[in-house]
């Protein structure tokens, strides 16, 4: 029995390993095909569909969008999420638990519902869709996830520091600006990333608020309509690429720190 | 609150509306870099294009829309008189349109044109038929449009078009209606047959997944296919054909037009000329996302002698005979067949 | 005493943003949307008619409560599977892997993750299509006579959902497992017990808290999704979400998308509060 178990554990292990990497690596395998299909057999390896994503400026233009929206709309996420939590972690106010759960509500409604709701609103009020009205959307996704980090990260220390500060003559903006956020600079770096990734990738949202100008998760949808196409594959592994980069980059740098 | 929602938004929109843009609302065959480039670098300007399927979800937009939002607008040919209705449309200048070379058949003065006026012109049409694998199934197997629904040898072997107009205007003349007469009492004939063809069928697919079911050999058969799904596969993939059975085949037709509320008539104005001008109908019958005949006969001089085969230019006098029109159904009978189409989905 | 309601003054100033961010873009829109699911479609106008009249055509359409009890099945299963799948892989990960690996493990295991999420139901369209390739490596191998026809069907949808569940849930069941104090598994195996029924008996009651919350996590992003069904069902069936934006594209009908959209939310909400409720219970 005992000898048993870890040669079942390890076989399943490698097992759902495999399910978890088939489609990346399929994804990825058949981005070289040098054929207009991306099944078996394998032709290539071929990089012309590299190219053609490249040379693709509508591709191109979704990239620099997703980004502008990641970044800004994060941005403003963390700005309120940080706010609300440095707020309601010093002063007891009143009614602190209604607005602590009035601020996550939106963690427990499907994206697909914010984005109907943002987009019948904006509609009635005759703001037309935009990427703006994207990453309102996306902000308002990611404020709780922001506030939900920098609440668990705040604790008393952090308050009597803050206290020394202001005895000592600082300014509010001062103890916010240069004694508080420094202090909690790993709680809001790890919000950011993550309001970065999820926007980064939020497709219903973005697609029900958009008309032009689109991000990149709507501009694959409108690829990947036209079929099985390796060029498809090209733009799904440059995205991951970069996504895996980001990663790494950021798990590197926080075993440095640690280090 | 609206206030903030608006103050804020007002605020952040600022940039909108820069002066030398087209927003044109269109089939997804417009969005092809080599048809639209052209015509920007032409006039330095940008052309915004959001593409659509189906004349609901159009409509749907341009009532989610500012007056003013868009200014060309493509739309299929049967539709254009309910846009003419709800005042969508403007009048176009048919003096400086090449009226005169649109194929005879796809004028449709009874759709394009009210009281004196012509609204849309055609730009591009084809039919809603049959595309199959000629390797894999007999073409005299096919000629009765009913063995579809009837006939248990094409179990798990056809995929369906996923738009409700074309194929219960294809299911209809199958059972020996006319599309144009089409009524509520129709339906449950219709229903029955669309509802067994359905367990035939591998899938119901859009306008592009269609050509990737026959093209990685998923189905045999297209319900609703036709060159627009094949024409555009025809050197790679030979055994890919399409047919018209003995019952018929629905023709559709695409129109294009301008917006009434256009701030940008001019401009639009010369979109129009390029797109019906031979050079952009070539271009648009050949465009990336489907394949099908350009209204414009002198497209035929631009067009090589290859893309005319695929597009079967020499054949057209005798399935523009064998084709009837979309069914145009008014919006309660709409709403009837988009109700039987999701009930279909549903089965 | 003026510095405690200083203080209380500053955190007013600084909760009020995301508070009227939130009510402006959350809570309103959310109220607008419930009232127009009281509105009706009637030609190509929407007219504020104030009545049941959407809930009413729902629940007397065969084919669209179909489509909700679609979504319960699928997601009901999805949250099963994906459970049973990734709390062994969790396990092996906490208990077998050497701890300085565990970490590149964890990793390794939800590295898909970071490919686009439209992307991920595309490369399962590419792994299961009839020509695709475990039809052609199991046909290769002899295993199959037959291309399997899994394409657009429901299982392609739950094969898709359960890849991205089994990834979110090894995560949080990891972490769960981790936060076992080792002490009661170390006491348990002193007193004799092999390391299953210490499994059954001490780390399974004290993790399901844990993966409660990571299936109710997965049962609500599950529910509310739209592209996987879309792109992998091959519209052969369809999910809430997909009529939804049926109602959206094709009808212009804001009001019944409106409507349909409160009934999912009313599922989620029951989810949560059986959850709520079972967690409570479990802890009394």
């Amino acid at each position: 029995m005992n000898r048993l178990l870890p040669v079942a554990a390890w076989g399943y292990a490698l097992a759902l390993y495999g399910f978890i990497f088939l489609p990346v690596a399929v994804l990825v395998l058949f981005s070289f095909q040098d054929g207009r299909l991306p099944i078996p057999p394998f032709d290539g390896p071929s990089l012309k569909w590299y190219s053609q994503v490249w040379g693709d400026r509508k591709l191109m233009a979704a990239l620099g969008n997703s980004l502008a929206v990641a970044m800004l709309s994060s941005g403003v996420a963390v700005a309120l999420g940080f706010l609300a939590a440095w707020g309601l972690a010093r002063g007891r106010l009143w009614g602190t638990r209604a607005m602590q759960g009035l601020i996550t509500a939106p963690l427990t409604v499907s994206y697909l519902l914010i984005g109907l709701g943002l987009m019948i609103s904006f509609n009635l009020s005759g703001i037309g869709p935009s990427l703006v009205t994207v990453g309102i959307g996306h902000a308002v996704i990611n404020t709780p996830l922001c506030f939900a980090i920098c609440f668990a990260s705040m604790g008393d220390h952090q308050v009597n520091i803050e206290r020394a500060a202001r005895d000592l003559g600082a300014r509010e903006w001062q103890v916010l600006g240069l004694v508080t956020a420094p202090m909690l600079m790993p709680a809001i770096l790890a919000a950011f990333a993550l309001s970065v990734t999820f926007s980064w990738d939020e497709f219903i949202i973005a697609f029900l608020l958009s008309r032009f100008d689109v991000t990149l998760p709507v501009e694959i949808w409108s690829l990947l309509r036209s079929g099985l196409n390796p060029k498809t594959n090209a733009a799904g592994s440059v995205v991951f690429l970069i996504s895996v980069a980001v990663v790494l980059v950021a798990e590197i740098v926080v075993a440095r720190r640690r280090a | 609150m609206r206030t903030i929602l608006l103050a804020t938004v007002a605020a952040l929109a600022v940039t909108g509306a820069r002066a030398a843009e087209l927003n044109a609302l269109v089939w997804c065959d417009h969005t092809d870099p080599a048809l639209i480039e052209p015509f920007e670098k032409a006039h330095g300007v940008k052309v915004n294009l959001k593409e659509y399927e189906g004349t609901g979800t159009a409509l749907s937009l341009v009532e989610q829309s500012r007056p003013g939002d868009w200014d060309v607008f493509v739309i299929d040919g049967i539709d254009v008189p309910r846009a003419i209705d709800a005042g969508l449309l403007a009048p176009l200048p048919e003096a400086e349109l090449p009226m005169a070379d649109i194929f005879p058949e796809l004028v449709m003065a009874e759709n394009h044109t009210r009281d004196g006026k012509t609204y849309a012109v055609t730009e591009k049409f084809g039919y809603n038929t049959i595309s199959y694998n000629k390797a894999k199934v007999d073409a005299a197997a096919l000629a009765d449009v009913t063995a579809l629904w009837t006939d248990e040898a094409f179990e798990g072997r056809i995929a369906i078009y996923d738009y409700y107009l074309p194929v219960i205007g294809l299911v209809a003349m199958g059972l020996g209606k006319e599309t144009a007469e089409l009524t509520a009492d129709d339906l449950p004939a219709i229903r029955e047959a669309l509802i067994a063809m359905k367990r035939n069928a591998r899938s119901v697919v859009d306008v592009v997944s269609s050509q990737t079911v026959l093209a990685t050999g998923e189905v045999d058969v297209l319900v609703g296919g036709g060159e627009w799904v094949t024409a555009i596969l025809a050197a790679e993939q030979p055994e890919l054909d399409w047919m018209i059975p003995e019952q018929g085949a629905v023709r559709w037709s695409q129109s294009i037009g301008i917006f009434a509320d256009s701030e940008k008539k001019d401009l639009a104005l010369e979109f129009v000329k390029y797109i019906l001008s031979p050079e952009g109908q070539a271009r648009l019958a050949t465009s990336s996302c489907y394949w099908a005949m350009p209204a414009n006969a002198k497209a035929g001089a631009v067009l090589s002698d290859q893309q005319k085969a695929a597009l079967r230019w020499d054949d057209q006098a005798e399935y523009l005979k064998r084709a009837q029109l979309y069914p145009a159904p008014d919006g309660d009978l709409d709403a009837a067949m988009q109700d039987v189409w999701t009930e279909m989905l549903q089965q | 005493m003026s510095a405690e309601r200083a203080e209380r003054r500053r955190a007013w100033a600084a909760v009020a943003p995301a508070l009227v961010w939130t009510c402006a873009f959350f809570v309103v829109p959310f109220a607008i949307m419930a009232a127009m699911s009281l509105w009706q479609r009637q030609g190509r106008e929407v007219v504020r008619v104030w009545d049941l009249s959407n809930y009413h055509a729902f629940f007397s359409k065969p084919h669209l409560v179909g489509a909700l009890w679609n979504s319960l099945e699928i997601t009901l299963a999805v949250t099963a599977i994906s459970v049973a799948l990734a709390y062994p892989l969790a396990w092996i990960i906490a208990e077998l892997v050497p701890r300085r690996f565990q970490r590149l493990a964890l990793m390794l295991a939800v590295l898909p993750f970071w490919t686009s999420y439209v992307v991920r139901s595309y490369a399962w369209t590419l792994v299961l299509a009839k020509n695709g390739v475990l039809n052609q490596v199991l046909l290769g191998m002899g295993a199959i006579a037959e291309p399997l026809e899994i394409s657009a069907t429901r299982t392609a949808t739950v094969i898709g959902f359960v890849h991205f569940f089994v990834m979110l849930l090894t995560l949080t069941i990891y972490a769960n497992l981790l936060q076992l104090p080792p002490n009661y598994r170390r006491a348990a195996a002193d007193l004799g017990a092999g390391p299953l029924r210490v499994f059954w008996h001490i780390t399974l009651p004290l993790t399901l808290p844990g993966v409660m919350v990571g299936a109710f996590l997965t049962f609500v992003l599950c529910i509310g999704d739209y592209i996987t069904p879309q792109i992998l069902g091959g519209n052969s069936e369809l999910v809430l979400p997909q009529v939804i934006m049926l109602q959206l594209g094709r009808g212009a009908d804001l009001p019944m998308a409106a409507a349909l959209s409160i009934v999912l939310m009313a599922v989620v909400t029951l989810a949560w509060l059986g959850c709520a409720r079972w967690l409570r219970l479990e802890r009394a």
